[in-house]
């Protein structure tokens, strides 16, 4: 399976080509257009543990889709072309069997079924901070498509950084990480905005986006009529 | 009469050059960005008011629409789309039809181009997806806009699937038919879940975002009524 990526950086759309009796997986509202050749399946794609009201809750707060489409090429060639919900780039990671890649919440966009996502809760399981720490872990072989808010920065870590949790996208095996306090004291942290960071260390690659979407959705719903409850 | 687009394909903007006197430019309401100093702008209810309001109603478009009239040589029209992305340009021959998604209409060039409302079929109407379809039909050129890049799509004889929700312009020549998609998606996500399944031999333009779904993402956002 190959992904051809167009218009990027800003409104980007990926283009999986799909061989014969290839899968991809997708999340359900990425789908922009597709060859008539395909097969399609819709799944709910729940957390373990959580009902279907709760994951529907939190699908909606935290952006994310519960719903997975898995497209099939079942007479010939096929093609699905994908788009994330905003403004921003996509780029695709080579996942191998020597590694896994950690995907926050919304990052996700699609993988050929050959790529295994864990959907389980990671790390920070009741959390204050607001901002959800979600993330899906991918496992197997194959290329993952990822998306961002903005412009997609690709680090190759060595060593130590300190990022703020709404610019992380994905992370590989190889960087551990710990959710810290941005300032000194925790008055500061509060006060200079930047709330909680992410402390990570080690060797391995990290995905980066330039906006924070808490921060866009924040700067234009609070300029938006209000909703009933 | 010439034109340019800059700016392809985040931010496209047109610019149109009336090279002799009387030369004109009909628009979108809205649509002007600047102009030179010669020249007149006349707002119209373009075919008369019951064709405009149908056209707003059903359309989507603005029932009022600007034509710029060059009053001197080399006056220039800078015209823009409403959502960040592309603009481009369909030059049509007599006879020859086009079709736009609401909104997408921006700008026209040539007295004798028509636009008309086409009601897109029950299930459009009944979705409320507004699957209402501007038909333009030429002799002229139509400039038209998206949310994000406009992608062609070339479609044969093996037919093609777009979600409605991307879909901004088709050639004539194409005939489509509409049907839910991805199960329960349309049930949560206002309205969505409706493709377009083509066929026959065109090209579709396919906006890369759907102007929806940032709506989606912004409504959790919105303040909260204390009321009631």
């Amino acid at each position: 399976m190959q992904f051809e990526l167009n218009y990027r950086p800003s409104h980007s759309l990926a283009t999986a080509h799909l061989e014969p009796g290839e899968t991809l997986r997708a999340e359900a509202s990425a789908m922009v257009s597709m060859t008539r050749n395909l097969e399609v399946h819709t799944s709910f794609r729940g957390r373990p543990g959580a009902g279907f009201m709760q994951s529907l809750k939190r699908g909606f707060l935290g952006g994310e889709s519960f719903f997975t489409n898995t497209f099939t090429a079942v007479s010939g060639k096929g093609h699905v072309s994908l788009a994330p919900k905003l403004c921003g780039d996509m780029v695709v990671h080579e996942l191998t069997s020597s590694h896994e890649l950690f995907i926050q919440g919304s990052g996700y966009v699609a993988a050929p079924d050959s790529v295994e996502l864990d959907t389980r809760w990671q790390g920070f399981k009741g959390f204050l901070s607001g901002e959800s720490l979600f993330f899906l872990r991918a496992l197997g072989q194959g290329p993952v498509l990822i998306n961002a808010l903005g412009a997609l920065e690709t680090i190759d870590l060595d060593g130590e950084l300190i990022l703020d949790t709404g610019h992380l996208v994905a992370f590989t095996t190889g960087l551990e990480y710990e959710i810290t306090k941005a300032s000194a004291g925790w008055i500061d942290s509060f006060l200079s905005g930047e709330g909680f960071v992410l402390r990570i260390w080690g060797r391995g690659r990290l995905y980066v986006q330039s906006r924070n979407p808490a921060e866009y959705g924040k700067t234009l719903g609070h300029k938006l009529p209000a909703r009933q409850q | 009469m010439k034109y340019e687009i800059e700016g392809s394909p985040d931010y496209g903007l047109l610019r149109v050059t009336l090279e002799a006197p009387g030369e004109q430019v009909v628009a979108e309401s809205g649509a002007m960005v600047a102009m030179d100093s010669q020249v007149e702008i006349q707002t119209s209810a373009r075919g008369g008011f019951l064709s405009a309001a149908k056209r707003k109603i059903l359309g989507g478009e603005s029932i009022f629409q600007n034509t710029f009239i060059a009053k001197a040589a080399g006056q220039n029209v800078w015209l823009a789309p409403a959502p960040e992305g592309d603009l481009r340009a369909i030059e049509l021959a007599r006879g020859e039809t086009f079709f736009l998604q609401s909104g997408a209409y921006v700008a026209h060039l040539g007295a004798d181009l028509k636009l008309d409302t086409k009601w897109a079929g029950v299930k459009g109407f009944f979705s409320g997806v507004g699957l209402f379809l501007l038909k333009v039909e030429g002799p002229g050129t139509v400039f038209f806009g998206g949310y994000g890049a406009l992608h062609p799509v070339a479609v044969g004889p093996e037919g093609y699937t777009a979600d409605t929700g991307h879909i901004v312009a088709f050639s004539a020549g194409l005939d489509y038919s509409l049907r839910s998609f991805g199960g329960m998606k349309g049930l949560f996500l206002s309205g969505e879940g409706l493709i377009a399944d083509f066929g026959g031999h065109g090209t579709i333009y396919l906006q890369t975002r759907d102007p929806r779904l940032l709506a989606d993402f912004l409504h959790p956002f919105r303040p909260v009524s204390s009321s009631d």
